[in-house]
């Protein structure tokens, strides 16, 4: 049994996680000794995009899983086949993934600009809170 | 072990940015901590301690163990994080007492300055007492923790890495609101009986039951998520099942307990806390001074080091292969150097100067040269230097230096030679405070260091008869850049040589810690400079340096080189270097000049004149700064293994990282405007119309970098 899960959600242009779980498919257990070939495929009317990478244990953060970092150049519909071997045996599962184009910059770190407004207007505040408390001191003063 | 739980035990996420925060709240924690046992030593200090850590590594275990990695897997490991964040994590941090430790953690004027008037607001006083009272504080962690149960939301966390960050940090806060009545850190007495905690854990304790048995008991698959994986041959039903009393059993314990301590508690007889205070405070040896008071004998060690590698690079580029990944003069100085000499300027101060391998070679020559002549006057200014760094500029693009090994060998033998020559000739260090456009930039670059060569005490410099930190001694020679300490206000000019501290024979004299920028706030009478508000010499070339920073950057960036690439094709060959010419004259002089022109016009409106001009042109620095900075890392970031490791991708963090110095460039930047336009006007409207052009003139900076920092950039100094 072949699960395949990627990352960012939904997947974009660029650098994507693709991780594979397997399991046997009598009792479900991971298999942690195979080997995994991803092979992703995208033709569009004027170019053709393949991409042949071993995914393995070492890139994955769960180590029950075996991840590849993949480049992905264009949007569209990629097809994805996941090649799976271990010694004699060898078994495959093929999908499409939806890519979406890239997200735009700014969208993805909009955070950090407004960042500076956000500790603008805190300043603001410490200004405000100070020259009341300069103005409430002088008021109580004898 | 089988195979299947060790590949488990070994699946750490490991953030750099999650194990950042918690290293930082640890150190400021652990550093108020040392601060307040100097004043008051209590019996729980250690206990505290231990606790406010063993919450920081709980949060650690919850977010970076094996439990986040599986917990889109199994529900089971997602619960047993959740406990973790929510009944866990945070009674232990708040057993740390964390609230003064943290606050004396901070910089002392931070905190006094920035957050005093913040902590002294009633109505934020208000708010906090409000969301720590027990109804409140057990209503939002109600509601936070059948919320994030709901099925939509949950599977929504599980989704999104962004709102799985949220649901978490909303079970760690929330948790810290709940746990606050019953821990009641302080400071100051709580204003609810103690009893009251007891109730308030008890109908947690209901919640807990009633969701957990919610999970155990419904029969009903409550995330399908979990189904549709199937990571094991357990169902998710059964998996649910666990994680239901993942969190009743455990959930419940930790409920139970402290409301079964505090009961006892209350029943038991008073045993005054003992308080050790200390007969005199005892100040114990201070690492940093120790080890910066041998930074004069360092320096020498340094200095050799980088002439070493200076020759290296030399005979390298010149002999080695001309490609610039794979040789030392195609690397170390472009990649490694610049930006290795901007974080030390940004962590330290002018550490390059320190460590010039140039001076190094000109004090050998100097025991048989002269150097008996004096600088002439009419070059006394810094013209020259600003002349040669807009040259710099011009040459890395025009002739590509940071693809010439062989160029790159022969920039840093004319260095060597100029230095020698110059400094073999005429008195003091006037190749470093006239010439060396390298020098400059350190210079006024350091303005935003954290610390500074500068005296301790002024009161001991007004009792010293001798000053010897300008004239020297037998032990070592005076300032060759005519610092006097007492009136030195800055780090402009001083290239850390140390040579004053070596001299003071009182130890006034240190490397000692300032607020970034605090120096450009005031125009004091500064030794061997004067007034900055009459340098225009000096504002001309911190213009240069904050404008070349987005040239220099710009001229990386895919649409200005395929502007110049343009041009070159419809110009013809050989004509590269007057298109980039006119790229770095106007984006380096033209634009500041035209900049500058406007905002002081808008100045003369309000009646100010040409010092008041000069004052704010050195506000940009720390945008500029932040600019070089930012461009630095990038290159640092991906080439810092050239030539032996060949990067394929530009890391994910390094947009972040480089934002968020230009974020803080910018930020210093409008404190400094602020503070100078307030010295002008006492007036809240008129000190916002001066600053103001300053201001948009900086956001517009902002947004070329940010723009710049968003184009497709050439890897230089890689494979690829």
């Amino acid at each position: 049994m072949v699960t395949v899960f990627g990352a960012p959600a939904p997947l974009r242009v660029g650098v994507a996680d693709l991780s594979v779980m397997v399991q046997g498919a009598a009792d479900q257990n991971s298999v942690l000794d195979a080997k995994v070939r991803l092979h992703l495929k995208r033709s569009s009317a004027t170019n053709v995009f393949e991409i042949v990478v071993p995914a393995s244990h070492a890139a994955a953060t769960n180590k029950l899983l075996y991840a590849a970092h993949v480049n992905l150049p264009s949007a569209g519909k990629w097809n994805l086949e996941v090649g799976v071997t271990r010694g004699d045996l060898a078994a495959s599962a093929s999908g499409d993934i939806n890519v979406l184009p890239p997200e735009p910059p700014l969208a993805s770190h909009w955070l950090y600009i407004a960042l500076v407004p956000l500790l603008i207007v805190l300043f603001a505040a410490n200004q405000w809170l100070k020259r009341n408390r300069r103005f409430r001191r002088f008021r109580v003063r004898p | 072990m089988n195979s299947v739980a060790s590949a488990a035990l070994t699946s750490w996420t490991l953030s750099a940015r999650v194990i950042a925060i918690l290293l930082i709240a640890s150190a400021v924690y652990f550093r108020g901590w040392l601060r307040g046992r100097r004043l008051i030593r209590q019996e729980q200090d250690y206990l505290r301690l231990w606790a406010f850590l063993g919450g920081l590594g709980v949060l650690f275990l919850a977010t970076e163990s094996p439990l986040d990695a599986f917990d889109s897997l199994f529900l089971s490991a997602h619960m047993a994080q959740h406990l973790l964040l929510m009944m866990v994590a945070p009674p232990l941090v708040l057993l740390g007492h964390p609230t003064l430790p943290l606050l004396r953690g901070l910089p002392r004027r931070f905190v006094k300055e920035g957050l005093g008037p913040f902590l002294s607001w009633p109505l934020l006083k208000r708010i906090l007492r409000s969301l720590t009272s027990p109804p409140i504080a057990l209503l939002a962690f109600a509601v936070s923790t059948i919320f994030w149960h709901l099925p939509k939301f949950y599977e929504l966390a599980l989704r999104s890495p962004g709102w799985h960050a949220a649901q978490h940090a909303s079970f760690f806060w929330t948790g810290i609101l709940f746990w606050w009545p019953v821990v009641q850190p302080g400071p100051g007495k709580f204003r609810w009986p103690r009893w009251i905690a007891i109730p308030h854990l008890l109908l947690a304790d209901v919640l807990n039951t009633v969701l957990s048995a919610f999970f155990v008991f419904s029969g009903r698959l409550l995330y399908p998520t979990y189904e549709a994986i199937r990571a094991s041959r357990m169902s998710a039903q059964d998996d649910q099942t666990i994680a239901g009393l993942i969190m009743w059993v455990p959930g419940s314990i930790i409920y139970l307990v402290p409301a079964l301590v505090i009961a006892v508690k209350l029943f038991s007889p008073v045993v005054p806390l003992s308080y050790t205070r200390r007969a005199r405070r005892v100040s114990a040896p201070r690492v940093s001074r120790t080890v910066l008071s041998r930074l004069p004998q360092l320096r020498r060690v340094a200095q050799g080091a980088m002439l070493l590698l200076a020759i290296a690079v030399m005979a390298n580029g010149w002999w080695g292969t001309q490609v610039a990944p794979l040789n030392l003069a195609g690397v170390l100085p472009w990649i490694h150097w610049r930006a290795l000499s901007v974080l030390a300027l940004l962590i330290v101060g002018n550490l390059f100067c320190m460590a010039c391998p140039f001076t190094f070679v000109r004090d050998i020559g100097r025991k048989v040269l002269p150097a008996g002549l004096r600088w002439p006057r009419w070059l006394r200014k810094k013209w020259l230097p600003a002349a040669l760094f807009v040259v710099y500029l011009w040459a890395y693009e025009a002739f590509g230096l940071w693809d010439s090994p062989w160029l790159t060998a022969w920039v840093i033998a004319a260095y060597f030679l100029a230095a020698l020559v110059i400094d073999g000739v005429f008195r003091g260090a006037s190749f470093c405070k006239y010439i060396c456009p390298i020098g400059q930039f350190h210079f006024i670059s350091s303005l935003v260091s954290p610390r500074e060569v500068r005296i301790r005490h002024s009161a001991v410099c007004k009792t010293c008869q001798t000053h010897d930190c300008i004239r020297g001694n037998d032990h070592a020679r005076g300032c060759e850049l005519y610092l006097f300490q007492p009136k030195k206000a800055s780090n402009l000019d001083c290239t850390f040589c140390l040579d004053c501290v070596k001299a003071c024979p009182h130890d006034n004299v240190g490397i000692l810690p300032v607020a970034p920028a605090s120096t450009l706030i005031g125009d004091p009478y500064r030794s061997s400079i004067g007034r900055l508000s009459k340098r225009t010499d000096l504002a001309v070339l911190a213009l240069l340096i904050v404008f070349g920073a987005f040239v220099n950057a710009a001229g990386m960036v895919a649409p200005v080189m395929m502007w110049e690439h343009g041009w070159h094709a419809k110009l013809g060959p050989k004509t590269m270097p007057a298109i980039v010419g006119v790229f770095v004259i106007g984006g380096a002089v033209l634009a500041p000049l035209l900049a500058v022109l406007a905002c002081a016009g808008f100045n003369r409106l309000r009646m100010a004149g040409p010092e008041v001009t000069r004052r704010f042109i050195f506000t940009l620095v720390p945008i500029g700064v932040g600019m070089w900075a930012a461009h630095l890392l990038y290159h640092f970031a991906i080439g810092w293994g050239a030539p032996w490791v060949q990067v394929s991708s530009v890391p994910t963090w390094l947009t972040s990282a480089q934002m968020l110095v230009l974020d803080a460039g910018l930020l210093l930047t409008l404190y400094v405007a602020w503070r100078v336009a307030n010295q002008y006007t006492r007036k809240l409207r008129s000190a916002l119309a001066l600053g103001m052009p300053w201001a948009v003139l900086s956001c517009m900076l902002y947004a070329t970098g940010v723009w710049i920092l968003f184009q497709p950039m050439q890897m230089r100094g890689m494979l690829h």
